[in-house]
């Protein structure tokens, strides 16, 4: 690699909090026109090293030279300037701003005249970018309220990139996109890298990671470890090279052929809910897997509500084998419903809590005698489930918003494994969870239908639709389009076909 | 990642330091008080009228404290005391008990209006009780406009510190053990943690947000009669401004103003306590009402900015 051609030059960069050695000396370099992954397990250091190079986090020591140039940006703003912008995983845009703000914000003085914003020409200018990359369905005069999810993340996506940076951050942001969005997503990343200039790619998708980048850096607790053309490794060799140690090829379940009871557990009819699913009709059996697929907009996501009793205006019915209905959340509790919901931080777990008040919340009627909770049969329960997923804590009365993704999931599924629930509505049950969590999600998910327990798998990563479920159902457009039995020779294609 | 930010955290600004700042804040405000007073202060006789204040502000607290547990607020306190008071006063000329019920259903059905706009309308707590307010203080000045309500000679009777002491005992104790011991505290709690999430886990967030609108008038209704004990008959100004007393009382005694998980039972009394004590403290100083407002507003907002949790900061529900 000669010297002319590097791009970004990161020197001994290090960053602590607290005790914590997030990111212990790093030093790499990135070519120009390459597409170049940075993966490691959560905790890893990767996205902290690149929001000390956008701006966002302050570095203890270490110089990011940037084209030749040192660069010390105390803020966002000055990153966007010197030529770094950032795509994050969870929501990026503002509320109440309209899509042309958001796309502009921090960046308003071209069309400020005298303290005055020119709000049509940056409509106008805002509208030329969004149909230059071919979001024509956006519109940039209206509020960005009015867009969902995914539509917002493809707003950010211009907002990232309008102005041509240098490099380009991705981080994680796949995990929010359904295919057609990645697929954008995948378009721009090589425009970038067809113009001569760079993208660091974050993903936990190792498929993606090799599919779509040149090379890949691998950090292991804040160390760098090395980096890789994504021509000479597999996805065995990432996972080892990630972990330190063989993480072994029992991941997905190896088991094909498998009969599956003919005991239906729960029988969904004819449910729709306005403007999200049409009637909906499936059996779920006694100690299976059932996958539901599906691009994001699909109304997968609001089928997983649908037979919790959560949804707001359902149609149709929701009965269990010993004819109860399921009506509302309260009454799927009771009857050993329990449901992980995608969007996590909001639905699943009271982040401002501990962690032992989540666990036991579920389970405060059949843990309370005759009306009273005793505290120390509480802790104990808590403890216990904790525990048993092995959810890595200072103890149960830390709070949940201090854990990472993957241990708030283990809280999650504490709560309910505490519940003894039969029936579990897992709904994107791995997003952002890093390899060695997902193994023991994955591991759980097996040892509960050994027990004949059931679950419902709702899951925008069509491998682990292929490796987990016994059965699958594809939907579009609020409808299912189409099933598919467990098998060897099933494959992504034959799944995505049945989505588009 | 957990001791990322166990490190950061100055003391502080640390729970341990946010936990014991009303209990410091009492004994300072106690300490500085009797020497001011010379003593005074302390003396039975001024202890015995100090407490005599503590009795109802206690009670009403104990129900809002529950409204704030759950991210909401409620600003009727005062005009519902000042009806519930009206209603105590005609019914003590037939029956006590009666009076005392219909203290309760009062202020239990004035709730109930406030729970039904906030739940099913998903209006928030702060605008409905703001207009309720209005309309239960009109009500009251309506039906005080000719002359003040006395209340029944049999009611005056009972008025001693034994009872007033009793009743208020019995709601801290019956309220700390619902809110300690059984899934009331776990509910209200969650809601005011995270009310979707909530919802998810099963707890019925809009019967429990209502239930709780309703004991909170209903306690205030009961304060009434403590009232009416105390002070024989109704004005058009009874209760005027209690509800911005009992809010700052809580917000003294450490009630994070967002509710949720980090509420303490203690933090009623140490609140009330503490604003009772300020506020005699400063009477007997002899300062005029002027500077005694201006030296409470400075001591509420030095504890807001000291309490408050900025991590949990949204808008009041």
């Amino acid at each position: 690699m000669n010297s002319e051609n590097i791009l970004l030059k990161a020197e001994g960069i290090d960053k602590h909090f607290g005790i914590t050695h997030a990111v212990d000396h790093v030093s790499l370099n990135i070519s120009r026109g390459e597409i170049r992954a940075l993966i490691g397990e959560n905790g890893s250091g990767k996205s902290t090293f690149c929001q000390m190079l956008c701006g966002i986090y302050k570095k203890d020591s270490g110089t990011f030279t940037l084209d030749g140039q040192v660069m010390n940006v105390k803020n966002q703003v000055e990153a966007n300037n010197m030529g770094v912008s950032i795509i994050v995983q969870e929501m990026g845009t503002l509320s109440g701003l309209s899509v042309a703000e958001n796309i502009f914000l921090g960046h308003e003085n071209p069309f400020m005249h005298r303290g005055i914003k020119n709000t049509r020409a940056m409509i106008h200018e805002a509208q030329r970018l969004l149909d230059e990359y071919g979001f024509k369905n956006i519109r940039a005069g209206s509020m960005i309220d009015n867009y969902k999810f995914e539509d917002r993340k493809l707003v950010e996506i211009v907002k990232a990139t309008y102005m041509k940076p240098k490099i380009l951050i991705v981080d994680e942001t796949t995990t929010a996109l359904s295919q057609h969005g990645r697929r954008e997503l995948y378009n721009i990343m090589n425009a970038v890298r067809d113009d001569g200039r760079s993208v660091i790619f974050i993903s936990h998708d190792l498929g993606e990671v090799l599919e779509h980048c040149d090379t890949i850096s691998i950090l292991r607790d804040g160390e760098y470890i090395d980096t890789v053309n994504a021509s000479d490794v597999n996805e065995d060799d990432l996972k080892r090279l990630m972990v330190g140690r063989d993480i072994g090829s029992a991941y997905y379940r190896t088991d094909y052929g498998r009969e599956i009871s003919s005991e239906v557990v729960m029988s969904v009819r004819d449910v729709s809910v306005p403007g999200q699913i049409e009637n909906i009709s499936f059996d779920l059996h006694r100690g299976e897997i059932l996958g539901f697929g599906g691009l994001s907009e699909c109304g997968m996501h609001e089928v997983g509500k649908a037979v919790f009793g959560a949804s707001w205006d359902r149609k149709g019915n929701v009965t269990l084998s010993y004819g109860v209905e399921i009506n509302s959340i309260p009454q799927a509790i009771y009857h050993s419903v329990a449901y992980a919901s995608k969007d996590r931080d909001n639905e699943s777990i009271i982040l401002n809590e501990s962690i032992r008040n989540n666990i036991v919340l579920p389970s405060l009627n059949n843990l309370a005698n005759k009306h009273i909770l005793s505290r120390r049969k509480l802790n104990r329960f808590a403890k216990e489930f904790a525990d048993k997923m092995q959810t890595k804590m200072q103890g149960i009365h830390q709070f949940v918003s201090d854990l990472s993704g993957g241990n708030k999931q283990k809280v999650v599924l504490a709560r309910w494994l505490g519940k003894g629930s039969d029936i579990l509505v897992l709904d994107s049950p791995t997003r952002g969870i890093d390899i060695k969590v997902k193994q023991a999600i994955y591991a759980l998910m097996s040892e509960l239908i050994a027990q004949g327990k059931s679950i419902i798998m709702i899951s925008e990563e069509i491998p682990e639709l292929l490796g987990m479920s016994d059965r699958i159902l594809i939907m579009k457009d609020g409808k299912i389009n189409g099933e598919f039995m467990r098998s060897e020779s099933l494959n992504e294609e034959d799944l995505i076909a049945k989505m588009v | 990642m957990a001791d990322k930010n166990e490190n950061r955290i100055s003391f502080f600004s640390s729970d341990t330091f946010k936990g014991l700042l009303p209990f410091v804040g009492l004994i300072v405000i106690l300490v500085v008080m009797y020497y001011l007073t010379d003593g005074r202060i302390m003396q039975p006789k001024r202890l015995r009228l100090l407490l005599s204040q503590v009795y109802y502000p206690m009670i009403v607290a104990v129900g809002v404290f529950f409204v704030m547990t759950l991210g909401s607020i409620d600003f009727t306190e005062g005009s519902t005391l000042g009806v519930a008071s009206i209603v105590i006063s005609v019914l003590s000329f037939y029956s006590i008990p009666l009076a005392v019920i219909g203290g309760i259903v009062t202020g239990a059905l004035i709730g109930a209006v406030n729970g039904f706009f906030h739940v099913k309308f998903k209006l928030q707590s702060f605008i409905v009780t703001i207009c309720t307010m209005y309309l239960f203080r009109g009500v009251c000045a309506y039906l005080t406009t000719e002359t003040a309500i006395p209340a029944g000679k049999a009611l005056k009777a009972l008025d001693s510190d034994n009872l007033k002491i009793a009743i208020t005992l019995t709601v801290l104790i019956v309220a700390y053990f619902l809110f300690r011991f059984t899934r009331v505290g776990h509910d209200v709690k969650a809601i005011g943690s995270g009310e979707t999430a909530a919802r998810f886990s099963g707890v019925h967030t809009d019967r429990v947000k209502f239930l709780v609108f309703v004991a909170a008038g209903a306690l205030t209704g009961l304060a009434a009669f403590v009232n009416v004990l105390k002070v024989g008959s109704i004005t058009a100004t009874a209760g005027n401004q209690l509800e911005t007393q009992i809010l700052v009382s809580l917000v003294l005694g450490g009630l994070p103003i967002t509710g949720g998980a980090k509420v303490r039972f203690s933090n009623i009394i140490v609140g009330t306590l503490m604003y009772t004590i300020l506020n005699n403290g400063l009477v007997m100083l002899g300062l005029e009402s002027a500077a005694q407002q201006l030296i409470k507003g400075i001591v509420f907002l030095i504890f807001v900015a000291l309490t408050i949790d900025r991590k949990a900061l949204k808008v009041i529900k």
